[in-house]
């Protein structure tokens, strides 16, 4: 089952290779949300803009990494689509490889287009203030908690009845979680119902965890938050995913 | 007789329509079976429940005698799929296409090479296997679709409408890839809406008309239901056809001959009217002539 998933990430890794412009449409998004988040509001809120790109960067890497997860639905709703996961299922091949090679080929894409946000991220002077292995860890934290991420956008690519269908539901789901969160500004003189949602939000936890990581005063609690919705998430939505492929009729 | 695939009794309802209602078919091992019938007959939810891509209502199917819905693994080691939707990752090559396949079905990297390299050959696929397949023609691609289908050297073959689309030239060329198949001893189960396929390339046809079956039988046989002889003619000068017609009693230029000896008879009473043929001709029915007597619908 290994050796397959990993046949089928090679195969979504490759169109990349074979159309560089699709990884560099890729590679450039970080950089357009980095400039607009941390020139365009950083500037707006007034702030000191050293202090605001400090604050913001992480959330900012935290919105890139959600946000890419829509990918991995919208990946396989195209797949199923046009008929190659039928040939998949006619195969002797673990039910699980499809899934799991799409969603490990976009952890590795999402690895490149997080890297490539670290260094834009300190050209517009972003510092690491910590460890380079504690930011490290907040990396991986980031890549765990969108993994398992994925496994709910599989399951909504999967049971969707198209590809825009997929991508409006995502966007739905995914907007309230990023920006009502304290990934990008702290939750102070806020109306209190905002508030609490942002408490509650986990990506408000993920974007505190890595900005602990990296900048310093990490919180711990954030981190066991974090942690604890990645297994949630995973428990909920890998058997869903494998349900809803299993059962697919076009 | 050694059925490779078999079905008794298929039932595939959609909400409270039924896509197959009480279908029974085999195909003999090492033949084609033509599945032939009008858009919307029944005939993918045929293919998709032989392939376990789809469970049916009620029935039961076996390929090589194992159940496709009890033992789907079993019957995935046996079988090919080429479906109505050319199935290629069009963002691979057609050597990624190919070797993907090897990769998945347990091949090392040089053996998945090796056999990437004899199905580009032998689909004349050669120089455009470095290519990405979203740039091959319509009949390239399912010429590259029919060669991913075969890496696993399947026993039993599923091709649904392979030809739909595709110009007559790709079109004749599929059609010798087919026979080349059987000549290997595939069992091949073919679905089509082209009456000429299925006579060119099926050993049995079935006829399905609305989720049930109409007909069943060797081609011959088909043609001998929609009756006996025909006999055609074509005036040389087109204002004698009415007068043609009215002869022959009938409202187009073709009578049943239900009495060999009638033909000369009617062409005698023709020629005493002075009507020159062009052209005449005894003929058994066609493929069409079956179709449009069982099933009432068009081609």
């Amino acid at each position: 089952m290994i050796s397959q998933s990993l046949t089928l990430t090679w195969r979504s890794l490759v169109p990349l290779k074979n159309s560089p412009g699709q990884l560099l449409a890729m590679l450039i998004q970080p950089v357009f949300m980095i400039v607009i988040f941390v020139y365009l509001f950083g500037g707006a809120a007034g702030g000191d803009r050293a202090e605001a790109v400090q604050y913001m960067l992480p959330g900012v890497l935290v919105q890139v990494a959600l946000m890419a997860t829509i990918g991995t639905g919208m990946n396989l709703a195209t797949d199923i689509g046009n008929g190659v996961f039928d040939r998949f299922r006619t195969m002797p091949i673990a039910r699980m490889a499809p899934l799991a090679g799409r969603i490990l080929a976009d952890l590795c894409t999402m690895t490149v287009t997080l890297a490539m946000a670290v260094l834009v991220g300190y050209l517009v002077g972003f510092r690491v203030t910590t460890s380079p292995l504690e930011a490290l860890a907040g990396l991986g934290l980031v890549l765990l908690f969108t993994m398992a991420l994925s496994w709910a956008s599989a399951w909504i690519g999967v049971i969707a009845k198209s590809v825009t269908a997929m991508q409006g539901i995502s966007t739905a789901v995914l907007l309230p979680l990023t920006f009502g969160s304290s990934a990008f500004i702290p939750a102070t003189d806020l109306p209190g119902w905002l508030t609490a949602w942002m408490s509650v939000n986990p990506v408000s936890h993920l974007a505190a965890a890595l900005r602990g990581f990296t900048v310093g005063g990490l919180d711990a609690a954030d981190v066991w938050i974090t942690l604890g919705w990645t297994a949630a998430l995973l428990a909920v939505f890998v058997p869903l995913a494998l349900r809803a492929y299993n059962r697919r009729v076009r | 007789m050694d059925y490779a695939i078999e079905a008794e009794g298929l039932v595939k309802r959609y909400g409270d329509k039924a896509a197959l209602d009480g279908v029974d078919l085999g195909a003999r091992a090492g033949t084609v079976l033509g599945v032939l019938g009008p858009n919307g007959a029944g005939k993918t939810t045929a293919v998709r429940i032989l392939a376990t891509l789809q469970r049916p209502d009620a029935g039961r199917a076996r390929v090589h005698g194992h159940d496709v819905a009890e033992r789907p693994a079993e019957v995935r080691k046996l079988i090919g799929l080429t479906g109505q939707y050319a199935s290629v990752d069009e963002k691979l090559t057609g050597v990624q296409n190919l070797m993907m396949m090897g990769r998945l079905l347990g091949m090392n990297r040089s053996s998945a090479r090796a056999r990437a390299t004899e199905l580009l050959e032998r689909f004349g696929l050669t120089e455009a296997g470095g290519r990405a397949a979203s740039g091959y023609s319509g009949g390239m691609r399912r010429r590259l679709d029919l060669a991913v289908s075969l890496v696993s050297r399947p026993s039993v073959l599923f091709l649904d409408e392979p030809t739909t689309g595709l110009d007559p030239h790709a079109r004749s060329e599929l059609w010798e890839v087919v026979r080349e198949l059987v000549a290997d001893e595939v069992t091949v189960l073919l679905t089509t809406q082209y009456l000429e396929e299925a006579d060119q390339l099926a050993d049995d046809i079935l006829l399905i008309d609305s989720g049930r079956v109409a007909a069943s039988g060797t081609p011959d046989q088909l043609k001998a239901m929609a009756g006996g002889h025909r006999l055609d003619i074509r005036p040389l000068r087109a204002e004698d056809e009415e007068k043609a017609m009215a002869i022959l009693g009938s409202g187009e230029l073709s009578i049943p001959i239900h009495d060999l000896a009638m033909a000369p008879a009617v062409l005698r009473k023709l020629d005493e009217a002075g009507i020159v043929l062009a052209e005449h001709a005894l003929r058994l029915p066609s493929l069409d002539d079956v179709f449009l007597t069982l099933t009432g619908a068009r081609a």
